[in-house]
């Protein structure tokens, strides 16, 4: 599904991303964890195209991500929740999730309210991802772990295809910590996610497979199982992520 | 249909139907016919002021060259009543639109690629190089004299010379537009350009090509500009390179501004006030002047308008 090769961004003389390779198959669900300043973001900035690469290939199944404007790979089904809230603040809860449904329909329809089916599907949107009744609060009044679920809720609606989600569950409370890795971990199958994340209890619980970036490469890559046990990959990031 | 949106259209009904039959109801007062044109005038810029809305209110574009499509539409409804030699609304009407639209498409083109300060800079000397061809091409546009004599419309046979039927089409052609922008605001694309507005970046993740979108917007409000322009060439019968000048961008701004952006009653309310200000208040009282100490006090207290500001002092 997501296929990856020899992926190098640059930022002047800093080599963020030095080489990566990444395949993912389709309903797989891979953690990419590692250091701060490891490349995690700058490598969904860099998928999602509000990077460009430096070098390397993309491809989202048969298409090749490289040429497409950031617009264009969401229309494909690339989704991504944002590490910083990324949402319309003055608009209500239920505001965001209708903007994300009616992405899919387009915005020209100038002369129509949104339909009765995508208000329905708002709401079954927001109840998932544990915020319908707050519905009609504006986001700039969510408290942040609400933030992180509507921010969740919006990646949601777009009907992704793969799924980037960039540390979910960043300063939140244990129980809303919870609510949304049991959320993440009960999405269909057939939706491939990539997830970054600091919380190891998350990992080890959601991911298939995990790859581990340091320095902007690739270090290691397998299973949950294989990564626990792996010296190098103990020695440059476990260990402090565990005993912290 | 909820209850809010059955009092808000029973106010439309009743504010439109007191101000469409304004000159029969106050004929007996002697300063009908002044009030009447006043009224006209500040239906005129109301229109104006609510498609600048839809850049700066609704999809964040802060345009200073508004004006380009209001004089553009007035030069292309007096043009082309006069090249056509027919007094038809259809043809007058419909080339100011024309005219607006493709000028907004153009020069919309260029400036849906600067953001913030730019793309305030890019509009106001896009709309000068519009300005500066009103200016030189005497034989179309009559240069700096202006271009006089023009016809007011007729519409399928009724002539809308007389001022009480010109003062008609004006209410209606105010009220057409006004419902286009109601629907607009509550629809899809509508609160796709609040996003834009908001969050551009959380657009583009989202599948929205905001680029097209705010270029689609600047057309749209182009063309309602256009209808603007070419109502104020038949309430003057005169277009000047003034309709296109920056003095006239700048006083649409002063009228979102004041009356509150992002709302649809506000830039009606900016009109009124400045319009006021400008044309009733005594000669004496140096009307830029208090329009300016106006400016300001909205600018300090009320950022959000007299929309706002009556918001708040409900909510209080």
């Amino acid at each position: 599904m997501i296929d990856i090769r020899e992926l190098r961004r640059d930022f002047g003389g800093i080599r963020a991303l030095a080489g990566v390779d990444l395949h993912v198959p389709a309903g797989e669900r891979r953690a990419v964890i590692g250091p701060n300043g490891a490349g995690k973001t700058t490598l969904f900035n860099v998928v999602t195209g509000e990077l460009r690469a430096t070098a390397g290939s993309m491809r989202l199944g048969d298409a090749v991500l490289g040429p497409l404007t950031t617009w264009q790979r969401a229309r494909l089904g690339l989704v991504r929740m944002y590490q910083r809230n990324e949402l319309f603040d003055p608009l209500s809860a239920v505001d965001n999730v209708l903007l994300s449904i009616g992405s899919i329909a387009g915005a020209y329809r100038p002369l129509r309210s949104p339909r009765r089916a995508e208000r329905a599907e708002a709401a079954t949107v927001l109840e998932r991802v544990g915020l319908a009744d707050r519905r009609a609060v504006a986001a700039r009044a969510l408290s942040h772990g609400e933030r992180r679920q509507l921010e969740l809720a919006l990646a949601l609606a777009r009907r992704p295809v793969a799924l980037l989600l960039d540390e979910p569950t960043a300063g939140m409370s244990p129980a809303e910590t919870e609510r949304i890795a049991t959320l993440i971990a009960g999405l269909d199958r057939s939706l491939t996610v990539l997830i970054v994340e600091h919380d190891m209890d998350v990992v080890f619980r959601l991911a298939d497979r995990i790859t581990v970036l340091h320095e902007g490469r690739v270090i290691a890559e397998g299973t949950p199982a294989e990564i626990r046990g792996d010296r190098q990959v103990h020695d440059v990031y476990l260990g402090k992520a565990i005993e912290a | 249909m909820t209850r809010s949106w059955l009092i808000r259209a029973a106010i439309v009904v009743a504010v439109w139907s007191a101000l469409a039959t304004f000159p029969e109801w106050s004929a007996a007062w002697e300063s009908s016919r002044f009030a009447a044109g006043i009224i006209r005038q500040i239906l005129i810029f109301a229109i104006f002021a609510s498609s600048l809305n839809l850049l700066v209110g609704f999809a964040g574009l802060p345009s200073l060259g508004h004006a380009a499509f209001f004089g553009g539409g007035a030069y292309a409804a007096a043009i082309a009543a006069q090249r056509f030699g027919t007094d038809e609304l259809v043809v007058s009407l419909g080339a100011a639109v024309v005219v607006a639209a493709l000028l907004a498409l153009v020069l919309g083109f260029l400036a849906v690629r600067a953001v913030g300060i730019f793309f305030l800079m890019l509009t106001l000397a896009l709309a000068q190089m519009v300005f500066a061809i009103a200016f030189q091409a005497t034989e179309l546009t009559g240069g700096s004299n202006g271009f006089s004599g023009v016809h007011r419309p007729v519409v399928f046979g009724i002539d809308f010379n007389a001022a009480n039927d010109l003062y008609l089409l004006v209410c209606a052609v105010a009220l057409l537009v006004g419902l286009v922008l109601w629907r607009i605001a509550t629809s899809s694309y509508g609160r796709a350009l609040v996003g834009v507005r908001e969050n551009e970046r959380r657009m583009r993740a989202l599948g929205y090509d905001t680029r097209t979108l705010k270029l689609s917007a600047f057309v749209l409000a182009g063309a309602l500009a256009g209808v603007a322009g070419a109502l104020s060439a038949y309430e003057f019968r005169f277009v000047s390179p003034n309709d296109v000048a920056l003095g006239t961008s700048v006083a649409g701004f002063v009228m979102v501004l004041i009356g509150g952006a992002g709302t649809l009653v506000g830039p009606i309310l900016g009109a009124a006030v400045v319009l006021s200000i400008e044309r009733v208040l005594p000669s004496q009282l140096p009307a830029q002047m208090v329009l300016g100490i106006v400016f300001i006090a909205f600018v300090v207290f009320a950022r959000q308008g007299l929309v706002g500001a009556v918001r708040r002092a409900v909510r209080a």
